[in-house]
């Protein structure tokens, strides 16, 4: 990789042009999607519908250890369950209509820390930057494909944030602004990582309550790479705060540098928690 | 950026913060996590008994499958250099689903569906922490020169990540009556034995590493919806992403972009499947 705004541009382009070669298949697909979407599994909905429940009755049980924007969709799940139509419409166009106000929400919140001097300006670690930067572009792509999933099955596709998390998103940002660079990086990382722990959690959860096995493997091909963006910006927010922002580099030699736990601190569990996973209609088009 | 041109400072933060950030992430995985995964497997095993046998979703029967998981390990470990179920088929045009087609023993004959599929992912688990123990005895001789200290904590920790999804899915056949797997998965054996013997720094095992790491995560992807038993597809979702996770800090230690990318380096907003076995 190279600092070079033109080799960053080229490899966004061709990231561009990958992933109009990787949503081939999936668009081709989406036919079938369609046809399957159409015909009603009452097997698949009912066992669908039973995990759904148990593991909204584990995520209600751990609410109370959820974070702020856990928190946040978890009052709107209470919400949710004590409606009586729920139940009914939990469908695929629900499920990718909150995936699609997740995006968004990301897509808008990289986009504002792109605009800070220490995260996108010339007083940013470059790593960070590029980071941001191409993370972005993978949000946007993830939500054009929703969309067009979506779309595929008559649906309208969402355009707005997730409406549980944006006055937390909100708030956050505003102290954001407020704050020195130190704590302003700081700040950044902890929002941006659980941004991307809720849509990775959220996209776990999905690959069970999606109906249609395209629905799955879109999901499934999604959740990882989440996954992976949590997985850095908990190495960076480990260094930030242990002082060592120059070990946020992918220079030669970095890794013999790097302190014991760093090689540890970006999977901490064996298996990926649902916890703070967003609810299946939170972000469905009204 | 510029990786010729960067330089590097030696670490001088606070170390104990970060061991003691991942002391907390440790206590929340066993506080958190591990109980999810027992929740997770009972409910697996309820919904996949396609075989008569006994069934139990009771923790006590979690436990006991997960400790003679550890025991297979152990008998894994022993087994060293030389899995005894290593297949005869080479990995010469690099096509992982190609090998699977050719070795017809494995997985077991009397496994259908997604005990079958239990039984790849237990096997795959289990060549992986082959492959960390191995890594580690080498680097412990001193058989791959200076081992970084975050090197050398990440194999600890991957291996025991590792063991912890190869009982996941050992608990689930035993629990459908069926024998665990304790071998490592057969078709990729011979291949990863082989490119094993070439490495002869940390590089080549993070390479290797790599490459097992995204075998296992395209192959969980690909089950994803393959699997008919959602508490199965749960299961596997839950380890994808910590696979993912793997691969992530493998190409940070490489000084690569650290996340999901072509071989040319480019990074891809869709993990592909084509190497899913």
């Amino acid at each position: 990789m190279s600092s070079d705004p033109r080799a960053l541009n080229e490899l966004l382009e061709e990231s561009q042009d990958l992933q109009a070669d990787a949503l081939r298949p999936t668009h081709e697909a989406l036919d079938e999607l369609v046809e399957l979407n159409h015909s009603p599994n009452d097997e698949d909905h009912a066992s669908n519908q039973a995990f759904h429940v148990e593991h909204q009755d584990r995520l209600r049980a751990s609410l109370g250890a959820t974070t702020l924007l856990g928190a946040a969709g978890g009052a709107a799940l209470v919400g949710l369950l004590a409606s009586p139509a729920f139940a009914s419409s939990s469908s695929d166009v629900q499920i990718l209509q909150t995936a699609n106000s997740i995006e968004n929400l990301a897509i808008s919140t990289y986009k504002t820390a792109l605009t800070l001097p220490y995260i996108g300006g010339s007083a940013a670690n470059p790593v960070v930057t590029k980071f941001c930067q191409v993370t972005m572009g993978q949000h946007m792509q993830h939500d054009d494909a929703f969309s067009a999933a979506v779309k595929q099955l008559g649906g309208k596709a969402q355009n707005a944030s997730d409406p549980a998390f944006v006055p937390v998103v909100n708030k956050a940002v505003k102290s954001i602004t407020a704050a020195t660079p130190s704590a302003g990086a700081l700040q950044v990382v902890a929002l941006a990582l659980e941004l991307e722990n809720i849509a990775a959690e959220t996209y776990v959860k999905d690959t069970v309550l999606a109906k249609s096995t395209t629905n799955k493997a879109l999901f499934a091909s999604i959740m990882g790479i989440e996954a992976q963006h949590a997985s850095v910006l908990l190495a960076v927010q480990a260094l930030l705060q242990a002082g060592a922002p120059q070990l946020i580099s992918l220079a030669p030699g970095t890794a013999a540098m790097l302190p014991a736990a760093a090689g540890s601190v970006g999977f901490p569990n064996a298996f990926y928690k649902t916890n703070q996973a967003a609810p299946a209609g939170q972000g469905a088009v009204k | 950026m510029s990786k010729k041109s960067k330089s590097t400072k030696g670490f001088r933060g606070t170390e104990s913060e970060l061991v003691s950030m991942t002391s907390d992430l440790d206590q929340l995985h066993h506080d958190v996590g591990m109980p999810a995964m027992e929740a997770g497997v009972s409910e697996m095993i309820e919904h996949m008994g396609e075989a008569p046998g006994p069934k139990s979703n009771s923790r006590r029967t979690f436990l006991i499958g997960t400790g003679a998981a550890f025991a297979g390990g152990a008998a894994l470990l022993a087994m060293g250099a030389a899995p005894s179920l290593a297949a005869a088929a080479s990995r010469a045009d690099g096509s992982a689903s190609r090998l699977h087609s050719l070795d017809a023993a494995f997985p077991p004959a009397n496994l259908k569906g997604d005990l079958a599929v239990a039984a790849v992912a237990a096997s795959l688990e289990n060549l992986a922490v082959f492959a960390y123990t191995a890594g580690l005895s080498a680097a412990t001789a001193g058989k791959l020169g200076t081992v970084p200290p975050a090197v050398a904590q990440f194999a600890t920790t991957v291996k025991g990540q590792h063991t912890q999804h190869a009982a996941a899915w050992n608990s689930v056949l035993a629990g459908a009556g069926k024998q665990k797997v304790t071998v490592t998965y057969p078709p990729l054996t011979p291949t990863i034995q082989a490119d094993f013997a070439k490495v002869t720094d940390i590089t080549g095992l993070a390479q290797l590493a790599l490459t097992l790491e995204t075998v296992a995560a395209q192959t969980y992807q690909a089950e994803t919806s393959m699997l008919k038993s959602s508490a199965a597809i749960g299961l596997s979702s839950s380890i994808q992403p910590v696979e993912m996770q793997h691969i992530a800090i493998l190409y940070y230690v490489l000084g690569e972009y650290p996340g999901a990318q072509t071989s040319a380096g480019t990074p891809v907003a869709f993990n592909p499947t084509n190497q899913a076995v």
